[in-house]
């Protein structure tokens, strides 16, 4: 998402970005950044809680008009209500990803992320 | 930096993003100062949750797992309006249960569209009319 923010900023549009991973977002150098501890499949927060989900999505949109520079990042005061155990054992059903899948066969792969060779 | 962007995920899921995080150069950032404020603005929602209406092609998943190195570069637009009966998430690194049940969480038109203030306004003044009109 980062790097299409900055495509965006570059074209004139003013843009800001949530992020559940804002380690990574902020990685690739973004005008303004959002960082959310919600886990991964949620951003903005549970499904069903408007109100908790607007408290979100005002925060990140207050930091169009209060970002002074680039680089500007924000960690938002949010907190999910469950633990990680709790918040993954929701989704334990779900298979992962092909590459985590790979990586877990294959771990040497992992190699192929350092260098950028990517196959 | 406070907040741990890993928590949420497993180990082998932390590994490959710290992998990919310490590969980026932020390089030199552009920054365009908000023109205009919010309210009297077009705001533009965009979503990475692979997010496809069912009127529309779907993302290209069987291509991931052919070549788990690769991810479908393509996008969709969402016309406002549109509602979780409407759409599918098409994405193989999260649970798509959580946006086909609110899309909201993934793509908050209906939050922007209330919190954009002059609708919100009018929305009020709806609701208002709406509630005098309900015989209870």
């Amino acid at each position: 998402m980062g790097l299409v923010q900055r495509v965006l900023e570059a074209s004139g549009i003013s843009t800001v970005t949530l992020s559940w991973i804002p380690d990574l977002t902020r990685a690739v150098g973004v005008p303004r950044l959002a960082g959310i501890s919600y886990p991964l499949s949620r951003p903005l927060g549970r499904p069903y809680d408007a109100d908790g989900q607007r408290a979100v999505l005002r925060a990140t949109l207050e930091l169009l008009a209060s970002a002074p520079g680039p680089d500007t990042y924000v960690e938002l005061p949010f907190e999910w209500p469950e633990s990680p155990a709790q918040a993954r054992s929701a989704s334990k059903d779900v298979p992962p990803s092909p590459i985590v899948e790979l990586l877990r066969k294959k771990p040497w792969l992992v190699a192929n992320l350092y260098s950028g060779r990517i196959p | 930096m406070a907040i741990d962007s890993y928590r949420f995920v497993d180990f082998a899921t932390r590994q490959v993003m710290k992998a990919w995080a310490a590969r980026q150069e932020p390089g030199v950032i552009p920054f365009e100062p908000l023109a205009r404020p919010l309210r009297e603005g077009t705001v533009a929602l965009l979503s990475t949750a692979g997010i496809a209406r069912n009127d529309d092609l779907p993302f290209d998943q069987e291509g991931e797992r052919r070549n788990p190195w690769w991810g479908d570069p393509s996008y969709r637009a969402i016309p406002l309006g549109t509602t979780e009966k409407d759409i599918k998430l098409y994405h193989l690194h999260i649970d798509p249960r959580f946006g086909e049940a609110d899309l909201d969480v993934v793509l908050p038109m209906r939050l922007v569209e209330k919190t954009a203030p002059a609708i919100a306004e009018r929305m009020r003044a709806e609701r208002v009319d709406t509630a005098a009109l309900v015989p209870v």
